[in-house]
């Protein structure tokens, strides 16, 4: 069986109760459900003198006030695939919920685990012996990437479900530091580094996970690609979040995720406001999508192949808004 | 550091001290005791762990134990009641969803949880929950099946039979349950890991990094000097080489002088627990000088490849890396190249695979006071570990005892002697203390032993009217680093493609070389699935050429039962034309193959399978399998058998034939099986031997024993021996209906007549095969038949191919149990399909697995498995038990041609290496628009 090094367990019954702890202890990780973090400690990935539970803080709810849903961190994804707040108002964050690993990592698994889950790579996360058999790279330890052969930069890659889908939905996040709380927009929160690819303060807690509640007339989805059909990290995904009036876009969201340390928003996607939802638009579409998106070899699959489904995934997803 | 943690396990709240660093499930297995919840893959990838807290399906293994106090933890030890198991347990163990039951305490808490909360869940609903529950026997077909039927209620039920036998007999040919599979159910079976011994320590052994690299020195006093470490052992205190073939011994315990692949072990420790184990081979200094390796099959026998075995079995120096070549010639190859209209030229490869069965290897070594040996091992071949271990340890035969426990597993993986078993052996003797040593989820993928890579060239060709006139062969195999069964792959490649479907001239040549990385060695359908494969496609390549439909291709060529294949084998029944028909019918071929729109389309395949290898592996002229019976005048038969019922269920098999012989119900029947010093000799459950050669045993010591009740009922009622009938749980007179008496009072009057009762029965090795060099291995008593159909849609945009449905129709002879055959060939079905459309063991350059992990290396989940739907087809073979033949292996041949030939009818591409992953055919689509159709 594969062992953990020797580390303590806090469980603690606040969230500043965490933070404290955190502040105040030489590397020490949160962990909710535990099901990213365990493994990666089996890993030889960290050693953590302390391990600061989040599951003895209050219950966490999700509540709909003044057209945004606030989400508490420690909400299971399990429970959120199913909440009937989600299910009506945004259908697409239960859905990318429902579509993480499978049913037993969805039962502990939170929201926040998920936003803030490490990025991967297939040369990281394997065994402290396979990594030094190959060669320890610039995530840990070493100095190279194999992915690219070049020392020049981690591509792991980001590998949530959640995220594509908040990052389309302009989502914002909540974090209880030190001194106090801070709110900041998903879409500021990841750097192009793989081996550190959230711009966090030090010791941050993700506490609330704030989503626009879809006005009438908006559409959304999140489209998976994995090799099997359950357990599996996606090899690619796509959120679409998009308002039709009178049959016309009226506003377009599309975030490409499990291609490079940071999701992938995609620009330009105004010009195509006003215009309907025709065969040949959806095309035009999928493809400006597919030029932006890079997949790195980080992530099963291939790159090019993955390319290739970005369009693909982004034309399917337009088409089922028709 | 330990502190007293409160956990509340099945309803009883309880104190127990644990490290906070501990798992949920190392303090239910380890602490607790509680050894239901299984350890399949250490990371939280598998779903063998599962338990319920608060009513959720969780991963105990990722999860802390301390974060579990206050919550309500429900173990499959707490499922059921006083009264007896649960229903879903029941429901498991009526429908044969049970095979060698390791991922199911998992799977039914999983299946409980959705029960609980939605009683009547749809087949998708039953998928989706059992997602995150690998299994690898089933295909899931029979666990959906259970979960249905534990939703619909099932009254209970309190005997083995589920229904009627075949007429003619009592139990042959019923659906039956297994007596160990409830055990299996409730978490009561002991697997070799559940198994504690007082006092017991821990086994960890040291594996290279390297590929390929001399042993210059290697320096163990500060493992030694570690507190808590008990013993520590190196190669060279095991120098004696061996191989489960005893002609071409290539491998030591540990290495000695150089490591020849990435994993290869090099030193192992004992200590108190795991975690102190392996602090002690951080502690070990090997110090390597690191040599040029071969990785790639392609280079394999270059001039100037480095040598993975600088000399052979007999110490001659080698000057290749060719372990084996075969070469053959049968008939006149050239003359059927003329006299033929079309002929194809085709190539195929075949990626290497494993068998990932969930329960990783373990052993436990324990030596008596008086130096004798006893080893629990998991493995599919106690004898041949028993032979092996005395041999390297310098021992006689008779001071080794092999016991395997309940085996989560196998598939081929478990059928050769591993280096845990020695050095658990080695580690107890120096320590004086049992040690246990436990692959981790990524030591089982680098010891491997599983699908050889193969490189195939294949030429068939035909008259117009579809009539074969030659088959040619040329293969290159990917031995990987050792010999393993290698020889006989080497053989099997060419040997056992010659039926069903017959061909007048044949010749083949194989080579199977070695490489650095882990050895591979016999995966269900050793050596034989991939030749069918290339085969099996090229025979439709030239079925398209001819235009003729596939099927009649193959009825056309069809073999007929006592003919003798063109190398000479004996086919005594073959069931392809009952196959072909059954297939063709059910998947509505005539109207479907060549008529579905685009991205839908329909394949067909069939093979043929040994029932076990002629020989043994070992030349003698003792018999190959035996049962001892022990009746008595409680009733109740005890069969004593040497086979390893790895949860194809033999032991079942083993219980209906003495029943169906004895009269003695199933309820009283008893099996002690795989226990060198309580059960006679089996050689093993490998190549599908077990049912015709053990069956064969069975029969002939159950016809005995009924032979001394009749004796003794005929001389208590002063009748003839002719007028006593037997029928289960009596024996009567045939002339007076009202005469009769309980099985068990006839064995009391057999026990007072003619004394204490014991029988024995064997197979003895029927001489079979070609009278040439090599005739031998291939040859087999008696050949299954297998014939499928696969639907599959290939979507065209992003080149995943899905089967829809597979039709599959096996001729297994006589199916003793059919719950237990179907079993066979869904769970055949779901491993063929998994190697065609996901799974490959493959490597970088410096030949390190790309991803030994139950993550990286991707086995299907219950929803994306197809619906399997079984036929079983019944040719009675003549010198079967009963008609008997194997159904473990054979299923498993035909689904991977059958769906590259249904991506042919679907989308007009050929795909020639499997698996047939999208990208693949993304790319061979591209290619054909661009004007060819090669994949």
């Amino acid at each position: 069986m594969l062992r953990m090094p020797e580390f303590k367990y806090a469980h603690p019954k606040s969230a500043q109760e965490a933070v404290d702890l955190m502040f105040s202890t030489e590397n020490a990780h949160y962990v909710a459900g535990g099901t990213d973090l365990l493994p990666n400690i089996k890993n030889g990935l960290h050693e953590p003198s302390l391990l600061i539970g989040l599951g003895g803080l209050p219950k966490p709810e999700v509540t709909l006030s003044d057209g945004v849903i606030s989400i508490d961190g420690g909400m299971k994804l399990a429970k959120l695939a199913t909440s009937r707040t989600l299910l009506e108002s945004a259908p697409s964050l239960a859905e990318a919920c429902s579509l993480v690993a499978g049913p037993q990592i969805r039962n502990m698994g939170t929201l926040a685990g998920n936003v803030m889950l490490d990025t991967r790579c297939l040369y990281y996360n394997q065994s402290a012996f396979w990594r030094k058999s190959l060669g320890y790279c610039l995530k840990k330890t070493g100095d190279w990437c194999h992915v690219i052969s070049s020392p020049k930069s981690c591509v792991a890659s980001q590998s949530s479900d959640s995220v594509p889908v908040l990052m389309a939905m302009d989502a914002s996040l909540v974090f209880l530091g030190r001194d106090g709380e801070r709110r900041i927009k998903i879409r500021e929160l990841f750097q192009f580094k793989g081996e550190n690819h959230l711009k966090l303060e030090r010791g941050e807690l993700l506490v609330s996970v704030e989503v626009p509640a879809s006005p009438d007339g908006a559409l959304s989805c999140y489209r998976k690609v994995r090799p099997r059909g359950s357990i599996d990290f996606p090899q690619l995904g796509v959120a679409i979040v998009t308002s039709l009036v009178d049959d016309k876009i009226e506003h377009l969201a599309i975030c490409v995720g499990a291609i490079s340390p940071t999701p992938k928003m995609i620009k330009g996607l105004d010009v195509f406001y006003g215009k309907p939802l025709t065969d040949e638009v959806i095309e035009k579409i999928a493809l400006i999508a597919k030029k932006q998106s890079r997949p790195q070899g980080s992530v099963e699959g291939g790159t090019k192949w993955r390319r290739e489904m970005v369009a693909v995934e982004v034309e399917l997803g337009l088409a089922s808004f028709r | 550091m330990k502190r007293l943690i409160t956990l509340d396990i099945n309803d009883e709240v309880r104190s127990v001290a644990a490290h906070d660093h501990h798992t949920l499930l190392e303090v239910l297995r380890y602490d607790l005791s509680l050894t239901g919840s299984k350890q399949g893959c250490d990371k939280g990838d598998c779903g063998a762990c599962t338990v319920l807290v608060d009513g959720d399906p969780v991963l105990s293994c990722c999860s802390l134990a301390a974060a579990n106090e206050g919550k309500k933890v429900q173990t499959i030890e707490g499922l059921g009641n006083s009264s007896g198991p649960s229903q879903v347990q029941r429901a498991f163990d009526v429908s044969g969803a049970l095979q060698c039951g390791f991922c199911q305490p998992g799977t039914i808490l999983s299946a409980e949880a959705l029960l609980r909360e939605n009683s009547k869940p749809s087949e998708t609903e039953i998928r989706e929950a059992l997602a995150g529950n690998l299994c690898r026997c089933t295909g899931y077909t029979k666990i959906i099946e259970a979960v249905k039927l534990a939703s619909s209620g099932l009254s209970q039920h309190s005997g083995m039979l589920l229904g009627e036998a075949t007429e003619g007999f009592d139990v042959i040919g019923a659906p039956a349950r297994k007596a160990d599979a409830i055990e299996k159910a409730t978490g009561e079976a002991l697997y070799t890991d559940d198994i504690v011994l007082p006092r017991m320590l821990h086994g960890k052994i040291l594996r290279s990094p390297h590929a390929h690299a001399n042993i210059l020195s290697i320096d163990t006093s500060k493992a030694i000097a570690l507190d808590g470490v008990h013993a520590v052992m190196i190669g060279k205190e095991l120098p004696k080489s061996y191989c489960v073939i005893p002609w071409t011994p290539d491998e030591t315990a540990l290495c000695t002088d150089k490591v020849r692949y990435i994993g290869d072990g090099v030193a192992a420790v004992a200590a108190v627990d795991e975690e102190t184990a392996n602090k002690a081979l951080d502690l070990i200094e090997v110090e390597y000088e690191v040599l040029d390796s071969v990785v790639d099959l392609d280079f394999a026998l270059d001039e100037g490849a480095p040598l993975v075995h600088n000399t052979d079995w007999k110490g001659r120096d080698r000057t290749s890396n060719l372990c084996k070549r075969v070469a053959l010639d049968f008939g006149d190859v050239d003359s059927g190249y003329e006299l033929a209209d079309e002929r194809v030229d085709v190539q195929y490869f075949f990626e290497g695979s494993t068998h990932g069965a969930i329960e990783p290897h373990c052993a436990i070594a324990k030596w008596s006071p008086d130096q004798r040996l006893t080893l629990w091992s998991a493995t599919q071949v106690p004898h041949y570990v028993h032979r092996a271990v005395a041999d390297v340890l310098g021992i006689p035969q008779g001071d080794v005892r092999v016991i395997q426990p309940t085996l989560g597993g196998a598939f081929g993986g478990k059928s050769e002697p591993f280096d845990l078993e020695f050095c658990a052996a080695l580690l107890s003797k120096k320590s004086g203390r049992p040690v246990k040593i436990l692959y981790t989820r990524e030591e089982v993928f680098y010891a491997h032993r599983g699908r050889h890579p193969m490189d195939m060239k294949m030429s068939l060709a035909a008259k117009r009217d579809g009539s074969l006139t030659a088959v040619e062969s040329d293969i290159m195999i990917d031995g990987g680093a050792y010999h393993s069964f290698g020889m006989i792959t080497a053989y099997y490649s060419g040997q056992l493609l010659t039926g069903p479907i017959d061909f007048p001239a044949y010749r083949f040549e194989s080579k199977r070389v070695y490489t650095n990385k882990p050895s591979c060695g016999p995966k269900r359908g050793h050596g034989s699935v991939q030749p069918r494969f290339a085969f099996e496609c090229g025979l439709d390549e030239l079925a398209e050429k001819l235009s003729i439909d596939p099927i009649e291709i193959r009825r056309k060529n069809a073999m007929k039962s006592g003919q003798r294949t063109v190398n000479d084998q004996l086919v005594p029944s073959t069931g392809i034309l009952e196959c072909l028909d059954s297939v063709e019918r059910q998947s509505d071929w005539k109207n479907r193959w060549g008529k579905m729109p685009f991205g839908k389309g329909v394949g067909v395949a069939c093979s043929m399978y040994i029932s076990g290898t002629a020989y043994p592996v070992y030349p003698n002229e003792m018999p190959q399998s035996a049962v001892i019976l022990r009746g008595d005048r409680s009733g109740r038969i005890t069969i004593f058998s040497g086979c390893s019922d790895i949860g194809q269920g033999s032991d079942g098999m083993l219980s209906a034939i003495i029943s169906e012989e004895t009269g003695v119900p199933l309820e009283f029947i008893t099996v002690v099986s795989s226990d060198t010093e309580l059960t006679p000799v089996d050689l093993g459950a490998y190549s599908s031997r077990i049912t015709y050669m053990a069956g064969i045993a069975a029969q002939e010591a159950g016809q005995r024993l009924r032979a001394r009740m009749v004796a003794a009922v005929s001389e208590a009622w002063e009748i003839p021996i002719e007028r006593v009938g037997v029928t289960q749980g009596m024996v009567f007179d045939l002339k007076d209906g009202s005469k009769t008496a309980t099985s068990q009072e006839a064995m009391q009057l057999a026990e007072a007549k003619s004394g204490t009762l014991g029988e024995t029965g064997q197979y003895w090795t029927r001489k079979v095969g070609g009278k040439y060099r090599g005739g031998t291995i291939g040859a087999s008593p008696a050949y299954s038949t297998t014939a499928h159909v696969a639907q599959v849609d290939v979507n065209p945009r992003s080149g995943v191919v899905t089967v829809e449905k597979v039709w599959a129709a096996h001729d297994c002879g006589r199916a003793i149990n059919p719950v237990m055959v179907e079993g066979q060939i869904e769970g055949s079905v779901y491993m063929g399909w998994a190697e065609a459309i996901l799974e490959e063991h493959t490597f970088h350059n410096s030949g390190l697995h790309k991803g030994p992990s139950l993550l990286d290396y991707r086995l299907p989940t219950s929803v994306e498995t197809p619906e399997i739907i079984t036929s079983i087809i019944e040719t009675i073979d003549p010198g079967g038990p009963y008609g008997a033949k194997e159904a473990g292996e054979g299923p498993l041949h035909p689904i991977i041609p059958a769906i590259a030939n249904a991506v042919f009818d679907a989308v007009g591409i050929r795909l020639r290496r499997t698996p047939f992953s999208p990208d693949k055919v993304l790319s061979a689509l591209s290619t054909k628009l661009e004007g060819s159709d090669n994949a």
